[in-house]
């Protein structure tokens, strides 16, 4: 009983303190909405969020090459493509990226690069005169040039992911046509054309260039189309409400270290009760504060932003792993610390510096690889986030359970150490 | 019958020997302080009495139990008035009190009710609803006080409770001490000012550099020095070398110098005093003031150390 006594005490004290509610609930629900405005706003919620777009200024200097029109039936016929230059400009220009992109032609690499540099263009897409001729040469190699704006992230990255996209499929053709002359020893320029539209057909991708830019879930199921910002908007808020969650848990095991400077922790040692109870009770405290905060943050993310954050199952998996590990690291952290002033310096150095490695996957948006996902789950936050994303994405249940044992077994181990440090220096 | 018996204590931190065989009794329903100056032991002796350091050696037994053995009944019968003040500052003085009183096994309408009275008796029963964090010192104090007396303990412990307190809550707290010993609690203060010990307690133990240099009452305690006066004079110059001059003066058993001032223990002022003025006019020192006091703790410290309680 006593055990809830001190938790409660220690419940009350927390929430009582505007700092704590601050940091708990108002600060991870103020940046997230603070990316909900800039994204789009809650007014354009229900009609979808617009990305910003991006003036393309377009050199197309190629001069075409014997092979390049092995791949023409792929276009309109009123399409007037001359050149593998031709069909690059004719993507960028569909319909479907308008949206993203305003693509404007000029007659020579320093007009593209100059309007970069006069900031009248974002990005300036520079084809090479020999583009389509490289391209035609099985030796050769077809290289296009991207001139940005240094200022601009997100613009420029969706026009090289395109571009990327694109490249993709020629270089994927131009392996399947030296794969095909290997096999057959024909140079015959109608068998290499066939050969690329065959793969062309089969890729797709040049024809639907919105392909090149839809993002899909790995799903386990069916799920329901998501709009683009709450897609940007929930792992930014699970990000904010992992991060605060490692500082509530940190800042509420440190009432340990506070309790022992105030006098409390050593008044209370002179109650007929148990070190054991006492230690329980603090250590409760910590996990109810982080459970209230998880919760809370939870409910109004699904409220007020209307973020998914997975099926009820997966939630309470990713939650309760969460919970324990932000508690656990929290217990770690304070018991490694010989007083509160340190204190300062580990929340603003070390929950900061691994919150940021952890929180890598949500933000580094523009260019997710599996190196950062790998760097993430080195600390903590990073499996709590990689918990999150996979509730948000629909993972099977036996992959989150997976990532729940990972930090249950990083909660075990912290809370161990914490616990066991925490009984020598009361003993 | 004794309510504390200290046996031999010892504890060492390092090198530094805090207490070094520290024995003494506490017989029931009385007031026994432990006087020192900072960094006699006394805190470190309280600690070990409330199961908080465990002794390097010996042992204590408190209302029977063993500070070693039985920690547990040893804080059922205890209650401690730490030094500093020891409560949650946002929490309200009701709140703190209830939460101390589950930490001592109080529960439902018993605690409701020791809360009532342990507020009326520290007398803050009006600002019961106020966080601690916006009371004065001295109700703070009181609250300390009283967390120590929710389960009604049959002995407590008072750490220095008047450090740092203005005048009117200290005579506040002496009164209480009092009124403590007339419930019948064994009370066991520690001070390093003298006037308290003195007005308070049944048995003194004097305190320094761990060990208990002085045992007895008040009376007892005052004999060791005899009937010596105490004068403390200041003079118009250097403290030091009119005190080596001093020492020769007939009459004079003690000198000593300290923030400008002369410390002297004679057996009779009357006859000392003339003496000390012509030894400073021969000097060439004028005396600025006199203080002459009668034989009491300070005196008797001054003698068996040779330095002021307050050093």
């Amino acid at each position: 009983m006593k055990i809830f006594d001190i938790a409660l005490k220690d419940l009350t004290r927390s929430f009582r303190s505007v700092f704590a509610v601050l940091f708990m609930f108002v600060i991870p629900l103020v940046v997230t909405g603070m990316f909900y405005v800039m994204f789009g706003g809650m007014a354009d919620s229900g009609t979808g969020f617009s990305l910003p777009q991006t003036n393309v200024v377009i050199a197309n200097l190629d001069e075409g090459g014997s092979g390049f029109d092995m791949a023409m039936s792929q276009f309109p016929a009123d399409a007037n493509i001359q050149s593998m230059g031709d069909m690059i400009v004719y993507t960028l220009q569909q319909d479907n990226l308008a949206d993203l992109m305003q693509v404007t032609l000029v007659d020579s690499a320093e007009a593209a690069r100059s309007a970069v540099d006069a900031q009248e263009a974002g990005v300036a897409v520079i084809i090479p005169a020999d583009f389509s001729a490289q391209f035609s040469d099985l030796e050769g190699q077809a290289v296009l040039e991207v001139y940005q704006d240094p200022t601009l992230i997100l613009g420029p990255a969706i026009v090289r992911s395109v571009l990327n996209q694109y490249m993709d499929g020629i270089s994927g053709a131009k392996i399947a046509v030296n794969v095909a002359l290997a096999q057959t020893g024909s140079g015959d320029p109608a068998f290499i054309g066939q050969v690329v539209e065959a793969y062309l057909t089969a890729t797709e991708a040049t024809r639907d260039p919105a392909a090149l830019l839809e993002v899909r879930a790995p799903a386990a199921g069916e799920t329901e189309e998501v709009p683009l910002l709450l897609r940007i908007i929930g792992p930014i808020m699970g990000g904010m409400m992992v991060f605060y969650a490692f500082y509530t848990g940190t800042a509420t095991a440190e009432t340990l270290l506070q309790e022992d400077e105030m006098g409390t922790l050593p008044r209370l040692f002179t109650t007929p009760t148990t070190q054991a109870t006492i230690l329980g009770g603090k250590l409760l405290a910590v996990l109810l504060t982080v459970t209230i905060q998880v919760i809370v943050l939870l409910t109004l993310g699904a409220l007020i932003f209307g973020i998914n954050w997975g099926s009820l199952g997966s939630i309470l998996l990713f939650s309760a792993g969460t919970i324990l590990v932000a508690s656990a690291f929290g217990v770690f952290v304070n018991s490694l610390l010989k007083s509160t002033k340190q204190g300062g310096i580990v929340f603003g150095g070390v929950l900061t510096f691994t919150g940021m490695i952890g929180m890598m996957p949500i933000f580094v948006f523009s260019n997710p690889s599996a190196t950062i996902d790998t760097i993430s789950l080195l600390v903590p936050q990073g499996w709590a986030i990689h918990g999150l994303l996979q509730s948000m994405q629909g993972a099977a249940t036996g992959n989150l359970l997976l990532t729940m044992l990972v930090m249950l077994a990083w909660s075990v181990a912290f809370f161990g150490i914490g616990v066991w440090r925490f009984q020598k220096r009361f003993a | 019958m004794s309510a504390i018996e200290v046996k031999n204590l010892h504890k060492a931190f390092g090198d530094l020997k805090a207490v070094d065989g520290v024995s003494f009794d506490v017989q029931q329903g009385e007031i026994f302080s432990l006087l020192g100056p900072n960094g006699a032991g006394k805190t470190t002796t309280i600690s070990m009495l409330s199961c908080l350091l465990r002794p390097d050696q010996g042992d204590a037994l408190v209302m029977g139990h063993s500070i070693k053995a039985d920690q547990m009944g040893v804080k059922s019968v205890l209650g401690v008035v730490p030094q500093e003040i020891a409560l949650y500052n946002d929490l309200s003085a009701r709140e703190n009190l209830t939460f101390w009183g589950k930490m001592y096994g109080l529960r439902g309408a018993p605690l409701k009710q020791r809360v009532d009275e342990v507020l009326e008796i520290i007398g803050l029963t009006e600002r019961a609803k106020d966080r601690v964090g916006k009371y004065s010192g001295g109700m703070k104090r009181r609250v300390n006080i009283g967390v120590a007396l929710l389960h009604k303990p049959q002995v407590i412990y008072m750490d220095e409770p008047t450090v740092g307190i203005d005048p009117q809550s200290r005579r506040n707290i002496l009164d209480s001490v009092v009124a403590l010993k007339n419930q019948g609690m064994t009370v066991l203060y520690t001070t390093h000012y003298m006037e308290e010990a003195q007005e308070l307690s049944d048995h003194i133990a004097i305190m320094d550099t761990g060990k208990v240099i002085a045992y007895g009452t008040n009376a007892e305690l005052v004999k060791i020095v005899g009937q010596m006066d105490r004068i403390t004079l200041t003079v118009s110059t250097d403290g030091g070398r009119v005190a080596e001059a001093w020492k020769v003066v007939k009459g004079v058993k003690q000198v000593k110098a300290e923030d400008g001032t002369l410390v002297v223990l004679a057996e009779d002022s009357n006859q000392v005093l003339p003496r000390l003025f012509e030894a400073a006019s021969t000097q060439g020192t004028r005396i600025t003031s006199v203080t002459i006091q009668e034989p009491n703790l300070e005196a008797v410290f001054l003698h068996l150390t040779g330095k002021a309680l307050r050093d």
